[in-house]
């Protein structure tokens, strides 16, 4: 039995089913489709990209790349392509190869490889600053220090621009040396592409730019005067940087300020696609508030109109959603289309307008970060966090990447749910089955990095009854192309085979990683969700929650309590459970932003990291034992107790009233009482741990019981107490030892009952 | 030679010992003040002292007795007013002809008579002609105390009377009795009571009160300028930009900003608008730069328009770079239009001066123009068409910049056609002024001087802001039309965001209905705010003779102030109609003149006469209407450029007296036989030569002449010119060696040298005003358009189709006599 772990550590893929059904009918009756959770950007340290280019099937409707999966013929020096079974003879230089002289990606252990392309990227990564100035003094220079300390860390190769905005949006021409010079554009006004080339004067031609590393020639005009070198510029733009200041338009005591959002995006996107079409760039937006003027208007600046609700929008009763909504996603396709990626950075303690914005990120693979404000420590660590690097101090971070993927012909790709757009690759892989962007075989991503994890679905079209070879296999090659923030251009190649399975083998449902199953079932939930009421969601999870268990759990009909499941299925309906109750389909106890927000995160990150947002974690700490994971319970909490719970996107440390008590009586400062200290400090320590690599950063918590920041952890627990138990069944046995939570919610329990009658087809009550 | 004064030629004894003798007075255009004795008495004189004295009328032939360019020098025949019109002895209780002048000084009693006369009525108004070193300042009335017909709205003169023992006073205009107002017989100064005698409002004919809050609808504005500065590749090439920016940064400490409240901004343009931010206290500036020029919008609320001293460092420190900032600009094109908006959005709320400086067509964005010079249609009826605005922006701009009190200055400076005719017409709906350096180079030095020069003088100008102009008479007159750079707001209000010094206006008169007083009252208000936050009110009272006699109305006729309404009339004509019909309104008008003159003055009546009569003090006006058909403004003419025309009419119609009739009728001078007083300084400043007839029989093959029309100076040399006076004046060996164009003349080691200098130096003071004319150097037998732009001004020989004056003289007499009529 394969380890699922360790197949995600070598090929950072974790799959919801690792032997397949062999036809089309099979595949559809286990419900849960074939899918793959890839973070094509794995670090493998035991992995240095290879130096050399790959090797690649000439069939032009194919160029799968060589792998370990490959049919060599080592006398006749060929290799025959898995996929499209093209004869393809091995390039000259392979002529010396033998079974013990092997080139890397023939070997087992390359599965996954990198190669080094031998053409390095034109142009060095831009990073172009899109910097909200209707900013109290304090957030602004707390954001404009965050800035400046952000173009130390970039290659100093990388091009660097500022455009910032607030009644009217400003190009700073960072190269002028004579003064300050920015050119402005009208915040009320949609300009067209072609009008934003011609005003900041800049022509096709001029799109020269340097090899990285090396000096940009002299230019008057052209993009150099907006976007140079930051080794060469770095003096001057933090000058510009430190000279920002808030927007100077006068804004009365009943208005919001002015903020012109969609025109600064699009005068920055159109600055890049016009530039520097098809490469790597990101624009980094800071958002200190909503879009209250011109195109990507999210609310008016009358402080009379409250910005949209999750309520407003159901009703459809949100003047600028729509248009505000196309606006931007008209931004985030030329942005995408041409290889650049929008990150949102908010600092406001109020909605942004992320919902109406989220196709930026969403279609780039941007991040996004929500902060109360750029003065908070979310915001600045999460933001120098992007700038992430690694050993050999480059940036963990590609640009420009595609993703495609190939597969053998039993198998057809359905779609991908993640950051990414349609490749519009109409290959032979593509299937009939649409889930998420399908019908293409190739995604553009943008940017990346090694937490970018795209969920792949497939489906099986072997038609039921064809035989199968004994120990017939299908094959997934995933293939990532990207600029390395070095220049170079790389190609990360991951195949991965598994077997298809006899009809009615049991080796199928053996083979279920119920972890990467219910996170790839969360995103086609969350996709759906975008889409449809959640309402509807919320019952095809059931129904397929349902079915699952009709498949692959023992009963006996109509006996609930016969009801079993084995271990690699038993805590898949728990993750259900939760998944309904999530932030991610429970929108209202949210806002519109907190919403788009969490889908965000969910699409981006792997198995661990997305369970722990479904179903978060909560650890125990008492005086007398180890500190233990425990049940998402209400039952878990205890008065001689210090739980820490981490949802991923909070980190909540809680103290039992009994402890929380001591502690107001400061016994764990006595000398006596060093176990009490011991007690506290453990749980702030591993809070730091979990703290450690988290992006963005989590909002931090230390309440008590009885907090009024206590209701992070209950909102999150399985309410197996509530406020209703006591009334309808007496004291319940675990009264007392836990807290009543007010809700409505039915518990896990109750959840569990249901499930087993409606699988085993008992009736209901 | 007493004093070893030079003179150059083969005669014995200097020419100008041929000469009639004559006093020496003042030229034309000196200031008729000087402060001496003899400016007193002249004005005395002028102010009908002593009571009425019938009007002596002499004939002159004007066929015998050709034109003496000294009887210009002439002030105007006096205004006699009858005993006891004004209540004050003062000499100043009329108003000075400077100030106000009427085209006659006693005024027809009836409409008919007026008809019989010919002679058109009007007054040339140049409210705020600058008052130099000397000179006596207008009189201000600073204790708010404002006596105004209740009935008229007259301001209280010296042709009130006061009735019922001092306590009414009667209104010279309407005959209304008006109560006296209370402080009027107190000293508010001294808290006491005051002489009523001594105000000076019942004195002087022109006075300012100082306007209470009744007069404003809003505090006074402060000072505001806007520059808007081409920054093309073809402006910062011609030196233009560099030149403009220095000239702004030497005249800072000029700009009026008494109050400190004076504001400044600076747009620069091309096809972009490229706004300074300059924020109080630093010497940072930064640049925004908008290219959106069909939606001009500001870029910032704040540090675009600063406060002159708050913000000076930066301003400084942004002229000073300003120019190497565009050093590479390759961009060709103006954005005139967007860049006006720009800056008129800037000081809307408050008003003031933009001040434009271009060097090419408007090229984008609104108010771009076409280049639509067409040598074909010169000289044809559809020349006028390229003299009347080509695009509706530019009035409909100026109308919006006259109701929020903005005025604009042109200041041009293309090589190519530039369509000035189009862009004057900003300044003279806005009561601005435009100044025109056709092929502008700073890298000839003139070029930079004269620019320099001009500009500066108005950036020092002491301007008058959001005012209003309106002249009251008494009844049976009415003002009938109105000329000048400003905006007629309501049938007689006219509106002007800023009153310029030495600018003139001309309004036509008519009488509706028969006067049977003895005298008339016509009174200009302006209504201002000056330049340092004061609101104020000048007023100019002109009192006039009745006369029902027509040999009155002909000795009383002020040629100058004449011939200044007829080229007001013709250049207004040549728009609206040809100039063609323009050029035989004016010419149609003299015979009409003489014609009356002739019936009504001399024994010849109506029959045919062997004489060309006219009054002796009209006698210089048929070669003042000879230098107006002659001048570039309306002469008939192929070859003159469009823009050249354009600008010369905005001369026409907004220099005062004093500059336009040298403008049309140049002086001359001979220089290298001048009388060895002349280029000295004498009683009254540096002596002139006494100017000579404008006809080229005056000029000698070996003479040093001087041509000038206060624009342009032009020193003639002969080609037999011996190599002493080159060398004297030139400082070269010879005339062949000497070059023709536009030169700087050299200040050398010798007295001759010196004289000229002199006299060059006084043509370019002696009149008010910013112009600095360029000198030229002329030879006889140098480039021919050089030499005939030149000789042009020697308005009396005959040139091409157009007559000498003696022939004109005789078409005039045969006109006159009938034929061909
Ligand atoms: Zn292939
Ligand atoms: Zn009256």
């Amino acid at each position: 039995m394969l380890n699922f772990e360790d197949v995600e550590e070598r090929d950072g893929v974790r799959l919801s089913w690792n032997v397949w059904p062999s036809s089309r009918i099979e595949a559809n009756r286990t419900v849960v489709p074939i899918a793959a959770l890839y973070t094509p950007l794995k670090q493998r340290d035991d992995l240095p990209p290879v130096l050399y280019e790959p090797v690649t099937c000439k069939s032009t409707s194919c160029r799968a790349v060589l792998n370990p999966y490959c049919q060599i013929d080592i006398r006749g020096k060929l290799w025959i392509c898995p996929f499209c079974l093209t004869r393809n003879a091995f390039p000259p230089h392979y002529k010396d190869i033998s079974n013990t002289n092997l080139p890397a990606e023939l070997l087992p252990k390359y599965t996954t490889i990198e190669y080094t392309l031998s053409r390095p990227a034109q142009v060095p990564p831009i990073f172009l600053f899109v910097v909200d100035t209707c900013l109290d003094v304090e957030d602004l220079k707390a954001l404009r220090d965050a800035i400046v300390v952000s173009l130390s860390l970039l290659p100093p190769y990388a091009l660097v621009g500022l455009v910032t905005f607030g009644t009217m949006a400003q190009v700073h021409e960072i190269g002028y040396a004579e003064c300050s010079k920015s050119y402005v554009f009208r915040g009320g006004k949609e300009y067209t592409p072609k009008q934003i080339q011609d005003m900041l004067g800049l022509s096709a031609q001029n799109r020269a730019a340097p090899r990285p590393g090396q000096p940009m020639p002299p230019q008057s005009f052209g993009a150099a005067r907006f976007l140079m070198p930051v080794q060469q510029i770095e003096f001057q733009l933090t000058g510009i940087l430190e000279a920002l200041t808030r927007d100077p338009w006068p804004v009365a005591s009943d208005k919001r300020p002015l903020r012109c959002t969609g025109v600064a995006l699009s005068v920055a996107v159109g600055l890049l696609e016009t530039t520097f079409p098809n490469t790597g760039g990101r624009i980094m937006l800071f958002a200190g508030g909503a879009a209250t003027e011109g195109p990507g208007m999210v609310v008016s600046n009358e402080l009379k109109e409250p910005i949209r609700s999750h309520h407003d929008i159901d009703r459809d009763s949100v003047k600028h959603f729509k248009r505000a909504t196309k606006f931007y996603e008209g931004l985030a396709k030329r942005a995408s289309n041409n290889g650049h990626a929008i990150d949102l950075f908010a600092g406001c303690l109020d909605q942004v307008g992320l919902l109406e914005m989220k196709s930026l990120p969403n279609s780039t693979n941007g991040v996004i970060v929500l902060s109360d404000s750029f003065a908070t420590s979310i915001f600045k660590q999460s933001f120098l966090r992007v700038f992430n690097k690694d050993e050999q101090g480059n940036l963990q971070m590609g640009f420009n990447a595609t993703f495609d993927v190939q597969t053998t012909k039993e198998m057809k790709v359905s779609g991908l749910i993640g950051h990414a757009i349609s490749g519009g690759k109409k290959s032979a892989c593509v299937g009939e089955t649409e889930i998420g962007v399908g019908q293409t075989s190739a995604w553009k991503l943008n940017t990346i990095s090694p937490r970018t994890s795209e969920a792949v679905y497939f489906e099986v079209v072997t038609p039921a009854g064809q035989p199968l070879q004994a120990g017939a296999r299908g094959l997934i090659q995933f293939i990532t192309h990207y600029q390395h923030s070095t220049g170079q251009m790389r190609l990360r190649v991951t195949t991965i085979a598994r077997n298809f399975a006899e009809a009615g083998s049991p080796s199928v449902a053996a083979s279920f990683d119920q972890e990467a199953a219910a996170v790839l079932m969360a995103r086609i939930a969350v996709f759906k969700a975008e889409i449809d009421d959640s309402p509807d969601v919320l019952r095809w999870l059931d129904r397929m929650l349902i079915r699952l268990c009709q498949k692959f759990a023992d009963y006996r009909k109509e006996d609930p309590t016969s009801f079993r499941l084995t271990d690699n299925f038993s805590i898949y309906p728990q993750f259900m459970f939760h998944l309904r109750r999530s932030q991610f389909l429970q929108v209202f106890n949210n806002s519109p932003d907190e919403t788009a927000f969490y889908r965000h995160i969910l699409n981006e990150e792997d198995v661990n990291n997305s369970l722990i947002m479904i179903q978060p974690t909560l650890m125990s700490y008492g005086l007398d034992s180890s500190p233990q994971p425990v049940l998402l319970d209400s039952v878990s909490i205890k008065p001689d107790v210090v739980l820490l719970l981490d949802t991923f996107f909070h980190i909540l440390i809680f103290h039992g009233e009994t402890i929380a008590l001591w502690r107001k009586a400061g016994y764990h400062e006595q000398e006596d009482h060093e176990n009490l200290k011991e007690l506290l400090e453990i749980p702030v320590i591993d809070a730091q741990d979990l703290l450690a690599d988290r992006f963005p950063i989590p909002r931090y918590i230390v309440t008590d019981q009885g907090g009024s920041q206590a209701r992070f952890l209950l909102s999150k627990l399985n309410p197996s107490t509530t406020h209703l138990s006591a009334t309808m069944y007496g004291s319940s046995p675990s009264a007392g030892a836990g807290q009543a939570i007010f809700t409505d919610d039915v518990s896990l329990q109750v959840f569990m009952e249901h499930l087993k009658r409606l699988a085993v087809g008992a009736q209901t009550n | 030679q007493p004093g070893g004064a030079p003179y150059y030629g083969q005669q014995a004894e200097p020419d100008y010992i041929n000469h009639p003798p004559y006093q020496q007075q003042p030229a034309y255009g000196q200031p008729p003040s000087g402060g001496g004795v003899g400016a007193l008495t002249d004005q005395f004189g002028q102010m009908g002292v002593g009571g009425t004295k019938p009007f002596q009328i002499y004939t002159t032939n004007l066929l015998t007795s050709p034109p003496d360019p000294r009887d210009l020098e002439v002030p105007p025949p006096e205004i006699r007013l009858p005993a006891g019109a004004a209540l004050s002895q003062s000499p100043y209780s009329n108003s000075h002809y400077s100030y106000q002048r009427s085209t006659v000084n006693a005024l027809p009693n009836s409409g008919s008579l007026v008809s019989k006369a010919k002679i058109p009525l009007g007054l040339v108004i140049t409210p705020y002609r600058s008052v130099k070193e000397g000179e006596e300042p207008v009189p201000v009335v600073t204790d708010q105390v404002i006596a105004r017909c209740r009935r008229c709205r007259t301001y209280i003169n010296p042709y009130v009377s006061f009735i019922d023992g001092g306590s009414r006073w009667r209104c010279c205009m309407c005959s209304m009795t008006n109560e006296v107002p209370q402080l009027f017989d107190w000293d508010q100064a001294r808290n006491q009571p005051g002489d009523r005698w001594a105000r000076a409002e019942l004195n002087h004919a022109v006075v300012e009160f100082v306007a209470p809050t009744e007069y404003m609808v809003r505090p006074p504005q402060p000072a505001v300028y806007v520059f808007l500065i081409d920054v093309s590749h073809t402006a910062v090439q011609s030196g233009m930009v560099a030149t403009a920016t220095r000239t702004i940064l030497e005249n800072l400490d000029r700009i009026p900003n008494g109050d400190e409240r004076t504001k400044v901004a600076l747009v620069a343009y091309d096809t972009s608008l490229y706004f300074f931010s300059i924020p109080p206290g630093t010497t940072e500036s930064s640049m925004l730069v908008m290219s959106d020029i069909d939606d001009v919008f500001l870029p910032k609320p704040t540090d675009l328009l600063i406060n002159l001293n708050e913000s000076r460092a930066g301003l400084e420190s942004l002229l000073g770079r300003l120019n190497d900032m565009f050093q590479e600009n390759h961009t060709i094109g103006s954005a005139l239009g967007p860049a006006l908006q720009a800056g008129f959005k800037l000081m809307a709320p408050i008003g003031g001066k933009i001040i434009v400086l271009s060097s090419s067509l408007p090229s984008v964005g609104g108010g771009s123009l076409k280049n639509r010079e067409d040598p074909k249609v010169l000289g044809t009826p559809k020349e006028s068409n390229l003299l009347q605005a080509a695009s509706p922006f530019y009035k409909s701009f100026a109308i919006e910049c006259s109701r929020a009190q903005v005025t604009v200055d042109m200041f041009l400076f293309s090589a190519a056609y530039q369509d000035v005719a189009t862009l004057a017409g900003l300044p003279h709906y806005t009561s601005g002024q435009t100044y025109f350096y056709p092929a502008f180079n700073a890298a000839r030095s003139e070029d930079a001087v004269k620019f320099a020069h001009e500009f500066g003088e108005v950036l020092a100008m002491p301007i008058m802001l959001e005012a209003v102009m309106r002249v009251r008479a008494s009844r049976g007159l009415r003002m009938s039309s109105f000329h000048g750079n400003f905006f007629v707001r309501s049938t007689d209000l006219l509106a002007m965001p800023e009153v310029p010094t030495d600018t003139s206006y001309a309004i036509e008169i008519v009488i509706e209905e028969t006067i049977t007083a003895p005298f008339v009252v016509l009174q200009t208000a302006v209504l201002h705010t000056t330049c340092f936050g004061e609101r104020r009110i000048r007023v100019i009272t002109t009192a006039l003779p009745i006369t029902s006699n027509l040999s009155e109305v002909f000795a009383s006729a002020d040629q100058v102030a004449i011939a200044t309404l007829l080229a007001n009339k013709a250049v207004e004509r040549s728009i609206t109609h040809k100039l063609e019909d323009a050029r035989d309104a004016v010419l149609n008008r003299l015979i009409e003149i003489l014609q009356a003159y002739k019936t009504s003055m001399t024994a010849a009546g109506a029959g045919a006469s062997a004489q060309l009569t006219v009054s002796d003090n009209l006698k210089m006006l048929p070669v003042l209407v000879l230098g107006l058909l002659k001048n570039v403004g309306i002469r008939q003419s192929a070859q003159i450029p469009p823009d050249l025309r354009a600008y010369a009419q905005a001369l026409l119609t907004s220099l005062p007296s004093q500059q336009l009739i040298p403008y049309i009728h140049p002086n001359f001078y001979s220089l290298h036989n001048m009388p060895p007083e002349a280029g000295t300084v004498g009683e009254h400043g540096i002596i002139l030569p006494p100017p000579l007839p404008l006809t080229s029989e005056r000029l000698e093959r070996h003479g040093l002449f001087l041509i000038e029309d206060g624009q342009t100076i032009f020193l003639y040399v002969g080609r037999d010119a011996v190599p002493q006076l080159i060398i004297d004046v030139f400082n070269l060996p010879n005339y062949d060696v000497l070059r023709g164009g536009k030169t700087t003349l050299p200040l050398l080691d010798n007295p001759f040298s010196q004289r000229v200098n002199a006299i060059v130096q006084k043509t370019r003071e002696m009149r008010r005003g910013v112009y600095y004319p360029h000198l030229y150097i002329v030879k006889e037998d140098g480039e021919p358009p050089l030499r005939l732009w030149a000789l042009s001004g020697l308005i009396q020989d005959r040139t091409d189709v157009l007559p000498s004056y003696q022939q004109f003289i005789n078409q005039l007499k045969d006109k006159v006599n009938g034929s061909g009529y």
